[in-house]
C-alpha cells in the first residue's frame, strides 16, 4: 500500500511539472488522437469492401486496435520512465536509485510520465467500448468480472514486456532504447487477428513475445470467435509469467550495472 | 559542391557506425509491411477488390515499403535536437546553405537504404512469389517518380522539423506527420479504397507522391498520360516545397534564441 502511495507521489511530481507546458500536452494529445483516427479510417475503408477478415468483423478488429492502444496508454502514462532506463545505464546514473529505500524498477518506471498515454487510454477505451456495444456478448456478473480480469492482465503483459525489453539495455549498453522500441513496434502486429499470420509469426506473438495475449486471445474468448478461443482464459497466467520474467531480467541486469563513479 | 559531398559521406559513415540502430529504426515500416501483406493475402484470396489482385497488392505494398525506407536514415531526429539544443547556431556559421546541407546528408545514406530495400524485397518475393515489372514508358515514369520521391520526402520531413523553432515538442509533430503521411500517401491503404472526397484531396496533396504515384505507375494502373500528370504534380510540389521551405526557414531564424555559446 505504501509502495503504491509513494509511486503516485513520485508520478505526481512529474505531472505537476508537465502542467507547466500546456501546449506540449495539446500537441501530444492531438498527435496520438490523430494516429488513432487514421487507424479507424483505415479499418473502415478496408471493411467497407470486405465484411469479415478470417471471421473477424470491423467491430472486433477495432476492439483489438483499442486493446493495444489502451495497454500502450497505461504503459506511457504510469510507467514511461522505463524508456529512459537505457540512458540512465549508459550515463551510469542509476546510483541514486540504488541507495533509496524503494524498489529500483519502480523508481525507474516512475521517473517520467507520458501524458500522451492519457489520450491513448481514452481513445483505446472508446474503441473497445464501441466494439463491445456492437457485439452480442451475453453479460452475466461472472463475465463482467472475467472481462475486467482479462483487461488488467492485458495491461500487465504490455508493461512487463516494456520492462523486460528495456532491461535488455543492461547488456546492450546502447544509450537509446532501440531494442525495446523495435519490440514495441512488433507488438503492433497484434492489432490484427493472429490467425492471418504464418506459423512462425504466430509462435513469436503467442509465445516468445506474447503480444497476442494483450488483444487477440482475450478478445477471441470474450467474443467467442475464431479457433482456439479458450486460450484467452490463459491471459492471467500469461500476465503472471510475463511479470515474473520481466522482474527476473531486471534483477539479473541490475547485477551487471556498473556505476560511472559519482 | 565539395563540401556537400563531404557532408553526404559523413552522414553515410555515421549511419554505418550505428548499424544496429539503423536496422531497428526500420522497424515501423517493416512491421507495417508484414501486417498489411498478411491482411491482404487473406482478403484478396477469394477475388480481387477495387481491381487489386493479390500479386498486384503485394507489388503495391513492396513499392510502399521502398518509399517508406528511402530518406529515413538519421534525418529528422538529429536536426530536431540540434535546433532544440541550440547547436544549430554552429550550422549557421558554416559557409554552406543550411537546406542544401541537410539535403546532401539525406542523399548520403541513400545507397545504404537501397541495399536494405533490396534485401527485404528479395526475401519477400522469395517467400510470396514474383511481381510483374513495368515496361517501356511505365518503367521510365516509375524511375522518374522514385527519383522525385527523394527530394519530396526530404522536404516534407525538413519543413515539419522546422516546427522545432516554434515548439519544444518534436515528438508530437513527428507523430502527427507520420500519421497524416501514412494515410494520405496511400502507404496504409491504396487511395481508391478511401471515400471519394478524401481520395481526391489526397491525390492532389504532396503526400500522394510519397507512395501512391510511384506504386500506381509500377502496377500500370494509370496510362502514360495520367502517369505523366501524376509525376508532374510530384515535380510541382518539390518546387513549391523547396522554395516554401526557404520562407519558413527565414521566419524560423527570427525565432531562434541560443543561450551562450
Amino acid at each position: 500500500m505504501r509502495t503504491a502511495r509513494l509511486y503516485l507521489r513520485l508520478l505526481g511530481a512529474h505531472f505537476r511539472s508537465l502542467l507547466e507546458y500546456e501546449t506540449d500536452f495539446l500537441i501530444l494529445a492531438g498527435a496520438t488522437v490523430l494516429m488513432q483516427v487514421v487507424n479507424i479510417v483505415f479499418l473502415a475503408a478496408l471493411f467497407a469492401k470486405v465484411p469479415v477478415l478470417n471471421g473477424w468483423t470491423f467491430w472486433s478488429v477495432l476492439m483489438m486496435f483499442g486493446a493495444v492502444a489502451l495497454a500502450e496508454g497505461v504503459g506511457s502514462l504510469f510507467f514511461d520512465g522505463m524508456w529512459n532506463l537505457a540512458w540512465h545505464i549508459n550515463r551510469g546514473e542509476l546510483d541514486y536509485y540504488l541507495v533509496r529505500p524503494y524498489p529500483v524498477a519502480l523508481q525507474v518506471s516512475s521517473a517520467a510520465l507520458g501524458i500522451n498515454g492519457l489520450s491513448n487510454i481514452v481513445t483505446g477505451s472508446l474503441m473497445i467500448g464501441a466494439g463491445l456495444a456492437h457485439s452480442a456478448v451475453d453479460w452475466t456478473p461472472w463475465r463482467v468480472g472475467l472481462a475486467v480480469l482479462l483487461l488488467i492482465s492485458s495491461v500487465v503483459i504490455k508493461v512487463s514486456i516494456n520492462l523486460a525489453t528495456n532491461a535488455v539495455c543492461f547488456w546492450l549498453s546502447s544509450p537509446s532504447p532501440m531494442f525495446a522500441f523495435a519490440m514495441h513496434q512488433v507488438g503492433d502486429l497484434a492489432r490484427f487477428p493472429l490467425s492471418i499470420y504464418p506459423l512462425a509469426l504466430k509462435a513469436v506473438l503467442g509465445v516468445a513475445l506474447p503480444f497476442a495475449f494483450i488483444s487477440y486471445f482475450p478478445i477471441a474468448y470474450l467474443l467467442d470467435t475464431g479457433p482456439s478461443r479458450w486460450l484467452g482464459l490463459l491471459t492471467p497466467l500469461a500476465a503472471v509469467y510475463c511479470a515474473g520474467v520481466a522482474a527476473l531480467v531486471f534483477q539479473r541486469g541490475l547485477r551487471r550495472y556498473e556505476s560511472a563513479g559519482n | 559542391m565539395r563540401s556537400y559531398r563531404a557532408l553526404a559521406r559523413a552522414a553515410a559513415r555515421a549511419a554505418l557506425a550505428y548499424r544496429l540502430s539503423l536496422l531497428l529504426g526500420m522497424g515501423a515500416v517493416l512491421v507495417q509491411l508484414v501486417a498489411l501483406l498478411a491482411v491482404w493475402r487473406v482478403v484478396l484470396a477469394q477475388s480481387p477488390i477495387n481491381g487489386f489482385t493479390w500479386p498486384q497488392m503485394r507489388a503495391y505494398l513492396l513499392v510502399a515499403f521502398a518509399a517508406g525506407i528511402v530518406v529515413s536514415i538519421l534525418g529528422d531526429f538529429r536536426m530536431a535536437y540540434r535546433i532544440l539544443d541550440g547547436d544549430v547556431a554552429l550550422d549557421l556559421v558554416k559557409p554552406v546553405d543550411y537546406q542544401k546541407a541537410r539535403f546532401a546528408e539525406s542523399l548520403g545514406g541513400l545507397w545504404i537504404e537501397l541495399a536494405l530495400i533490396g534485401v527485404v524485397v528479395g526475401v519477400t518475393l522469395a517467400f510470396t512469389g514474383g511481381v510483374d515489372l513495368p515496361a517501356g514508358a511505365g518503367a521510365a515514369l516509375f524511375v522518374a517518380s522514385m527519383l522525385l520521391l527523394v527530394p519530396l520526402k526530404f522536404l516534407i520531413v525538413y519543413v515539419s522539423t522546422l516546427a522545432c523553432f516554434w515548439t519544444q515538442n518534436f515528438m508530437g509533430v513527428q507523430w502527427a506527420r507520420l500519421a497524416v503521411v501514412n494515410l494520405l500517401s496511400g502507404a496504409l491503404i491504396p487511395l481508391v479504397y478511401l471515400p471519394h472526397w478524401l481520395a481526391t484531396a489526397a491525390q492532389w496533396s504532396p503526400f500522394a507522391g510519397l507512395t501512391s504515384t510511384p506504386a500506381l505507375i509500377f502496377l500500370g494502373r494509370v496510362d502514360a498520360g495520367e502517369g505523366l500528370l501524376l509525376v508532374a504534380v510530384q515535380l510541382g510540389w518539390v518546387l513549391v516545397l523547396w522554395f516554401g521551405a526557404r520562407l519558413v526557414w527565414r521566419a524560423a531564424l527570427r525565432r531562434l534564441t541560443v543561450n551562450g555559446g
